[in-house]
């Protein structure tokens, strides 16, 4: 096991000293160049926002938006962790995302080993459907959507936005494992089934574990995704004891008010979770990523 | 392996967090303890530390100081949750039993059509709200059969009011050695000195309100009530051809090409103009009355004054938002008892000193010098029924329709004429919708 690593450690070493020996020529600078001007392009609200939270009111407004803040007022993040009980916000969004990424994974699975692997007839416009419900504006879904909750007792609870979410991610991710199982080597198939495994055993012990990265890529997915969305969750989260993150940003956009002071101390409590669990999964992701793109 | 205690980390706390979230989720009537005690649910999205925010923080102190078994059970909202979910929220059991919500036909008065408000007529007349109102803020109150405002039952009460006036510069005009104008040509005149001076005096922003309020507040200095009747509630017909908008879109473009307004301001914001004017780059501006505080707080750098619209009888204003009963509401009393403290003399005042413009205050009550300018102007006013209502209510998507013919004005992309004809087809058909 270990020495296996260590030769594929080797192989990657020696592909990367291939790739240096061409040594930097003027196409790579350029490449270089457009880099750190995107990087610098993407970086520049965050730098914003984050120079705005910082600020007073008074300072933003006598010295416009691009001026350096003096000195770190930090009120206003106080100020609006209290404001809108954002520990609260947290925790609906952790409970929402998460619940969406596990049960819209486990949900992408087992429809795509239908339509992958067991290849059930018709699957082709299966697929179409799944993809056309995934390309519907979520306006156009708000009434049904809001009618079916109100029917069920569900309105304004968060199990309604977890079932909604897990419904709308499972079919872009059923979409996409669909592909991927596709293409799985059918002969570890046969030879489990020739072994006397079920169907079911199949599934989880050999399907499952191998498409791994790509189910752990789906699954960090689809936890950002929910944990941006802002109309369903505004739609159907009322009390704002039920609120996510995004929602309570909107607190504090008025109607010919806008603080732009608060609203960058929101913005950076906002997207701090994120970042951050980006920063702890993006292992996985990478890894993810890559494994798809040898195979 | 690592992946994996990941994934069951995560499917553990999902399931049990989601599993406690559901079952813990409290009832939105609460009701336990003695059989007596009761909530009532209020809804607002007025800032904290804005006047109505601080005025109606003390009316819930008052309110369950008065009614000792009732706990008030307030819920900040944003103003675009309100705005998008108020008709499902209202239509569900989940409707505060009262709460703020948008004055006018497409909001209040869609919602009143739907059956979802509460008439208030009955407790308006008892309580004496129809005589602590002025006709042109009861405007907004009454809504008929069809949702147009100005007549028919009450669904709202208004608090507080707002109208447009301009802000200036106390130290830039003392600069120029400019008067506060009493006319319309002292005020072009003193914006002509500005523009001699290298100065371009007002701060405006087409891309959002503030431009068309100023083509507004130029249109209403050749109209009087009739004309505002007949634009706003549909009174009689209006003709985009006739003296009050014809000046006011030459009169608007004259006003670029002197000067008086920069030419890239077409595609300027609201926030844009705030910060010109705090930041002192700019004199003049001309705006409402929300402004009024954020001035307060963060004008640093010069002395500022306002003043009402040299020469007009009438002028952009109306009533603030309303309170609205909900029709599902579960403590009806609860919630007119509440309004009933809100335009009490003492709220009002409150709300006045916190620098909002109450609609039932004392003046002699008001003790901030600046407040009582800005009250003053107000009563001034009303009492010349001077609140002529914004000019993007008429239709619904009106005000983009406004934003980019403004925008046209300003760019000088089309004449004052061509302009006219553009907002003239929407009004018109939006008549035609409406049975008119």
């Amino acid at each position: 096991m270990t020495s296996l690593s260590l030769r594929r450690e080797e192989a990657r070493r020696a592909r990367r000293a291939r790739g240096h020996v061409t040594g930097p020529g003027p196409g790579r600078w350029a490449v270089l160049a457009a880099l750190v001007v995107l990087a610098v392009v993407m970086l520049l609200p965050f730098a914003i926002v984050t120079l705005n939270a910082l600020k007073s009111p008074a300072e933003y407004s006598s010295n416009g938006p691009l001026s350096l803040p003096r000195g770190f007022y930090l009120d206003g993040l106080v100020e609006f962790w209290n404001r809108v009980d954002f520990g609260r916000k947290l925790l609906n969004s952790f409970v929402i995302s998460a619940s969406v990424a596990v049960l819209a994974v486990v949900l992408s699975v087992l429809n795509a080993y239908a339509l992958g692997v067991g290849r059930v007839r018709g699957r082709l416009w299966i697929l179409v459907v799944f993809l056309m419900a995934n390309t519907l504006p979520q306006e156009a879904l708000a009434y049904p959507l809001y009618y079916l909750s109100k029917a069920t007792g569900l309105y304004d609870t968060r199990l309604a936005v977890i079932i909604i979410f897990t419904v709308v991610q499972s079919a872009f991710g059923t979409y996409l494992l669909s592909a991927v199982l596709g293409e799985f080597p059918r002969e570890i198939i046969e030879a489990a089934a020739m072994d006397g495994a079920g169907r079911w055993r199949v599934l989880w012990r050999i399907v499952v574990p191998i498409s791994r990265p790509t189910l752990s890529v789906m699954m960090i997915f689809f936890f950002i995704w929910t944990w941006n969305e802002f109309f369903l969750p505004l739609i159907f989260l009322i009390s704002n004891d039920n609120q996510t993150v995004p929602v309570s940003l909107g607190v504090l956009q008025g109607d010919k008010m806008m603080d732009a002071t608060l609203s960058s101390a929101s913005a950076l409590l906002g997207i701090v979770p994120a970042v951050a669990f980006f920063l702890i999964f993006q292992r996985t992701l990478t890894r993810g990523v890559t494994v798809g793109a040898v195979k | 392996m690592s992946k994996k205690g990941i994934a069951a980390a995560f499917v553990a706390a999902a399931l049990t967090l989601a599993a406690c979230g559901s079952s813990g989720s409290p009832a939105p009537s609460a009701g336990g303890g003695s059989p007596e005690a009761r909530t009532l649910t209020l809804w607002h999205y007025e800032g904290k530390t804005s006047a109505m925010g601080v005025a109606w923080a003390d009316a819930i102190k008052k309110f369950e100081a008065s009614h000792p078994n009732v706990t008030v059970k307030f819920e900040e909202k944003g103003f675009e949750q309100i705005q998008k979910t108020a008709g499902m929220v209202l239509g569900s059991d989940q409707a505060p039993d009262i709460m703020e919500y948008n004055k006018g036909n497409a909001t209040a008065g869609l919602l009143s059509k739907q059956g979802l408000l509460t008439d208030l007529s009955e407790e308006a007349a008892k309580r004496g709200w129809d005589k602590l109102l002025s006709p042109s803020l009861q405007t907004t109150a009454r809504y008929d059969e069809r949702g147009v405002m100005g007549s028919g039952k009450w669904f709202g009460v208004p608090n507080y009011a707002e109208y447009v006036m301009v802000y200036y510069n106390k130290d830039a005009f003392a600069k120029q050695g400019i008067e506060v104008p009493a006319t319309y040509e002292e005020f072009t005149a003193a914006m002509d000195k500005f523009v001699k001076a290298g100065v371009t005096p007002v701060s405006t922003g087409g891309a959002e309100y503030p431009a068309q309020q100023i083509m507004y507040q130029l249109a209403l200095s050749k109209a009087q009530r009739p004309w505002v009747d007949a634009y706003q509630l549909y009174k009689g017909k209006v003709d985009f051809h006739g003296p009050e908008l014809t000046y006011g879109a030459t009169a608007f473009a004259d006003w670029v090409k002197k000067g008086y307004v920069a030419k890239d301001s077409a595609g300027l914001k609201a926030e844009d103009m705030i910060v010109g004017f705090i930041s002192g780059k700019f004199p003049v501006l001309v705006s409402g009355s929300w402004l009024y505080g954020r001035f307060g707080s963060d004008v640093k750098k010069f002395k500022w004054g306002t003043f009402l619209w040299p020469g007009n009888q009438m002028s952009a204003g109306s009533s603030g938002n309303l309170w609205v009963v909900p029709e599902k509401s579960k403590n009806k009393d609860l919630a007119y008892d509440f309004i009933d403290i809100t335009m009490s003399k003492d709220i009002q005042n409150e709300l006045g000193n916190a620098g909002g413009v109450p609609v039932a205050a004392d003046p002699a009550a008001i003790t901030d010098e600046k407040n009582k300018e800005l009250i003053e102007n107000f009563n001034k006013l009303s009492a010349q029924d001077g609140l002529a209502f914004y000019p993007d209510w008429p239709a619904p998507g009106y005000y983009d329709v406004l934003v980019s013919g403004v925008q046209e004005l300003i760019n000088g992309s089309k004449a004052p004429d061509k302009v006219l004809d553009d907002l003239a087809q929407p009004y018109n058909d939006n008549l035609a919708d409406i049975g008119n």
